[in-house]
């Protein structure tokens, strides 16, 4: 479904990514671990049409994604939940949603999926008319999450969605992912939490420094002894 | 090093040639422009400081022309010899200039252009108001009027302006108005006391702009008070340096050159005023396309050539 | 003595109500794009004369032509933004500002000569058989000019309320202005927003310079002032508050107003004056949000 070949991307005049290829299957949750600095936000961006990899190529069910401006991307059905949550401050939480709608295709399937997304969290219901900025970190992650779920996507990609949040809540959080993936959307996950992230994702990249340094089925990754040593110590649990 | 020698001769050549100018021609023409050019190197060199190297876009600069024209011409219609009449109306904007200079540089970016701005509005309306009759030279100054020695103050004020610009383009002060200008947060982290560096800069940057009044002053027939603080004397500089390459020392050169010559040829054509027109596509596509202004469209003149022999 | 306190506040409502629309294309510029367009009156200024034109050669009355000129308008701002400002809108926020301040530089440079060009630099002003004329309550004069202009701004002010709220199109606006990386993730076209933003803010300063040319005189070198006169309203209402700027406008319009009783022809220096403590004291105006 996704096919990352080959790509470099640069932050103005500084590589970011060497060479990163990377694929995931229709109906996957896909993770991407990695430690702060080492280009996973970058490769989500570019995936999503916010930065051009100066070599390679983004495949999304056969169109250059690479190609396409950010907009497009999103009508092509790849939505992205950025680390900083992407959400409007001073519009109500119920107008964080409808934006998220945008596209065609969210607009025209945007009561079905409100009410989806409300049946996950309930809290976004209650909430509706307050200011987005006002919401606590764990509701901010739930309205980000929501709002990309508006767009009506085919890959869902989350940048760090359990950052700063308690325990209680990022399970929360793992939980609706656990459904949105049962109902049909792909999922690209970055985290730093390793050990959540490989217990619900099927497979997982390991990226360093702008490259891709290993990647596997998570069982073995779980079981591998450099994984555990660099990242299964640092679990923030 | 030969290159420098090479730099050095050319440039006391041409200095040379305008020295000697009013002795070898006595059509007025020439040495009216010549001298109204000399002015706009004194005056554009003087915003190229603070606009150019220090990077902080200062749309009030006809203030501190005001305030040296003010101050010089009514000190020498006084009786107070020349020298001094200039140097106080020099001293009296660098006064003004430190005055708000510290309030002025509280604010970034935007409000600092509309604040600088909207200052040089007040003052331009307050002495309309005040000194709203025109004041023009005595008859026995009139009897005596000569473009030269005018012609040579200028040249004097525009050899001071380029020599000051020099320093500092070769100077500690120089580099750390630079890091302020590409990026003022991380030259804070670097150590440098951004206030000091700023109001220096604007210090160095209102005095020859007091004196570039001062010397208008004395050149005008007749002036209406008003006028000195005209907008038009904060954006023909701003033209000539962007156009002639903002931040370099032969920037504003080439421009007030440029801007000169441009301006007269146009007057013969167009009808007046059009050339401001001109002048403003100009100053769009070098904004668009050319941000290093005509200096850079001569090096690459230059690097074509050379590479055609 | 009430009579003259109140023809005083009235007027002032008169002036800031336009102060208010010759501000509010600014600042939805401003807010939307981080773009300052310092020739915005120069625009002002060419639907003064675009009004103009209708109203001499095809007696059409200015307020009834209003929505041509703001069709118009709102052509030539999205030709304008596609030529010279798009490319200054690619660029990252701060050389952004910069570049887009000596572009409207720029054009301050341009757009007067090319009035005076196509309409001599001679003064003109909109002059339909009401102008000037008035009616009278308790003492006080109302002209039906200036509330004219009143009644636009009001109008104005509703329908871009309601437009920023209650359509998806206006809500993406808002949304491009809080946070321009979230909607683009949101699939929206930021290039195409920024157009159409341009466009509104350019269409919006023809309909003040209808406006104001019913009140004022015609000239080709009218914009800067007004330029000025905007920038002040956008700043005190706090760059970004788009509905702010109406009672800062207001609010200026009736210090105005008082102080021109005391201060005479130093009024426009003391409005200046206080916009500048304003612009030391609180930087974000009254209702900007830091």
């Amino acid at each position: 479904m996704l096919e990352v070949s080959n790509i470099d991307v640069y932050h103005g005049d500084l590589k970011a990514l060497w060479n990163i290829s990377l694929n995931l299957n229709e109906g996957e949750i896909v993770a991407l671990i990695g430690s702060n600095g080492a280009g996973k936000s970058t490769l989500l961006e570019t995936i999503a049409g916010l930065l051009i990899p100066a070599t390679g190529r983004v495949l999304f069910n056969g169109v250059r994604l690479d190609k396409e401006p950010s907009q497009r991307v999103v009508q092509l059905g790849v939505s992205l939940v950025p680390e900083d949550r992407g959400i409007f401050p001073y519009m109500s939480v119920l107008e964080n949603l409808e934006l998220g709608a945008f596209n065609k295709r969210g607009r025209r399937l945007k009561d079905e999926t409100l009410k989806f997304v409300y049946g996950l969290f309930p809290i976004l219901k209650d909430r509706g008319s307050q200011p987005a900025g006002t919401l606590s970190g764990g509701e901010q992650q739930m309205l980000a999450i929501g709002k990309g779920l508006l767009s009506k996507p085919k890959l869902l990609m989350l940048d760090e969605p359990s950052m700063g949040l308690a325990p209680l809540v990022t399970r929360n959080i793992f939980e609706a992912i656990y459904q949105i993936n049962r109902i049909g959307v792909s999922i690209l996950l970055v985290e730093q939490n390793v050990r959540i992230t490989l217990s619900i994702a099927s497979r997982a990249y390991i990226i360093e420094n702008g490259r891709i340094v290993h990647h596997g089925d998570s069982k073995n990754l779980l079981n591998d002894e450099q994984v555990r040593h660099a990242y299964l110590g640092t679990i923030d649990i | 090093m030969t290159g420098n020698w090479k730099r050095i001769s050319v440039g006391g050549g041409i200095l040379a040639l305008l020295v000697i100018l009013p002795l070898i021609t006595t059509r007025s023409d020439i040495l009216t422009w010549s001298c109204l050019t000399l002015q706009y190197i004194l005056l554009s060199q003087s915003w190229n400081i603070i606009g150019g190297y220090a990077g902080q876009v200062n749309l009030g600069h006809a203030a501190f022309f005001g305030l040296g024209a003010l101050t010089t011409r009514y000190l020498w219609l006084s009786a107070l010899p020349l020298p001094f009449a200039l140097l106080a109306g020099a001293l009296m904007a660098t006064a003004f200039a430190l005055l708000i200079g510290i309030p002025a540089f509280r604010l970034r970016g935007i409000y600092f252009v509309i604040g600088t701005l909207v200052l040089a509005e007040i003052l331009k309306v307050v002495v309309d108001t005040r000194l709203p009759v025109a004041s023009v030279l005595p008859a026995p100054i009139l009897a005596t009027y000569s473009v030269v020695p005018r012609y040579y103050i200028s040249l004097i004020g525009a050899v001071l302006a380029v020599a000051t610009v020099y320093g500092i383009h070769h100077s500690k002060l120089g580099l750390g108005l630079i890091a302020i200008r590409e990026n003022e947060d991380a030259a804070k982290t670097s150590g440098v006391n951004i206030l000091k560096y700023k109001l220096v800069a604007l210090a160095i940057s209102t005095f020859p702009a007091g004196l570039a009044g001062g010397i208008f002053a004395f050149y005008m027939i007749a002036i209406q008070p008003g006028y000195v603080f005209a907008p038009v004397w904060t954006f023909d500089p701003v033209i000539i340096v962007f156009i002639g390459g903002i931040g370099t020392i032969i920037g504003p050169l080439i421009g007030s050159i440029f801007f000169v010559l441009l301006k007269q040829w146009m007057s013969l054509y167009l009808p007046g005023g059009f050339h401001l027109a001109v002048f403003g596509v100009l100053f769009i596509v070098v904004v668009l396309y050319l941000p290093n202004g005509l200096v850079e469209v001569i090096r690459r003149h230059t690097k074509l050539i050379k590479t055609f022999g | 003595m009430f009579e003259f306190l109140a023809q005083t506040f009235v007027n002032g409502i008169n002036v800031g109500a336009l102060y208010g629309l010759a501000a509010v294309g600014l600042s939805l510029i401003f807010g939307v794009m981080r773009i300052l367009n310092v020739a915005h009156g120069e625009f002002l200024m060419i639907g003064g004369y675009v009004g103009f034109w209708l109203f001499t050669l095809y007696g059409l009355d200015p307020f009834i032509g209003l929505p041509l000129v703001v069709i118009f308008l709102f052509l030539f701002g999205a030709a304008f933004y596609k030529v010279v400002f798009a490319r200054v809108a690619k660029f990252h926020e701060e050389l952004r500002l910069k570049n887009s301040l000596l572009i409207g530089f720029g054009l301050y440079l341009i757009f007067p000569q090319i009035a005076m060009l196509l309409w001599t630099p001679d003064e003109r002003a909109i002059s339909p058989v009401y102008s000037g004329k008035a009616f009278d309550i308790l003492g006080i004069r109302f002209g039906y000019v200036p509330l004219g202009g009143v009644l636009v701004a009001l109008i104005v002010i509703i329908g871009l309320q309601l437009f920023l709220t209650q359509t998806y199109f206006g809500k993406s606006l808002r949304g491009t202005a809080e946070n321009w990386k979230a909607a683009k993730l949101s699939g929206i076209d930021i290039d195409r927003t920024f157009m159409i933003t341009f466009a509104l803010g350019i269409s919006l300063a023809g309909l003040a310079g209808v406006i104001i040319s019913l009140i004022q005189e015609l000239t080709p070198v009218m914009g800067m002032p007004w330029t000025l006169k905007a920038l002040i309203v956008v700043v005190l209402a706090g760059m970004g508050s788009i509905g702010g700027v109406f009672i800062a406008g207001l609010i200026l319009g009736i210090v105005e107003a008082v102080s021109a009783i005391f201060m005479g022809p130093y009024t426009i220096a003391i409005g200046m004056l206080i916009f500048l403590i304003i612009l030391m004291v609180r930087p974000q105006g009254l209702f900007g949000r830091t």
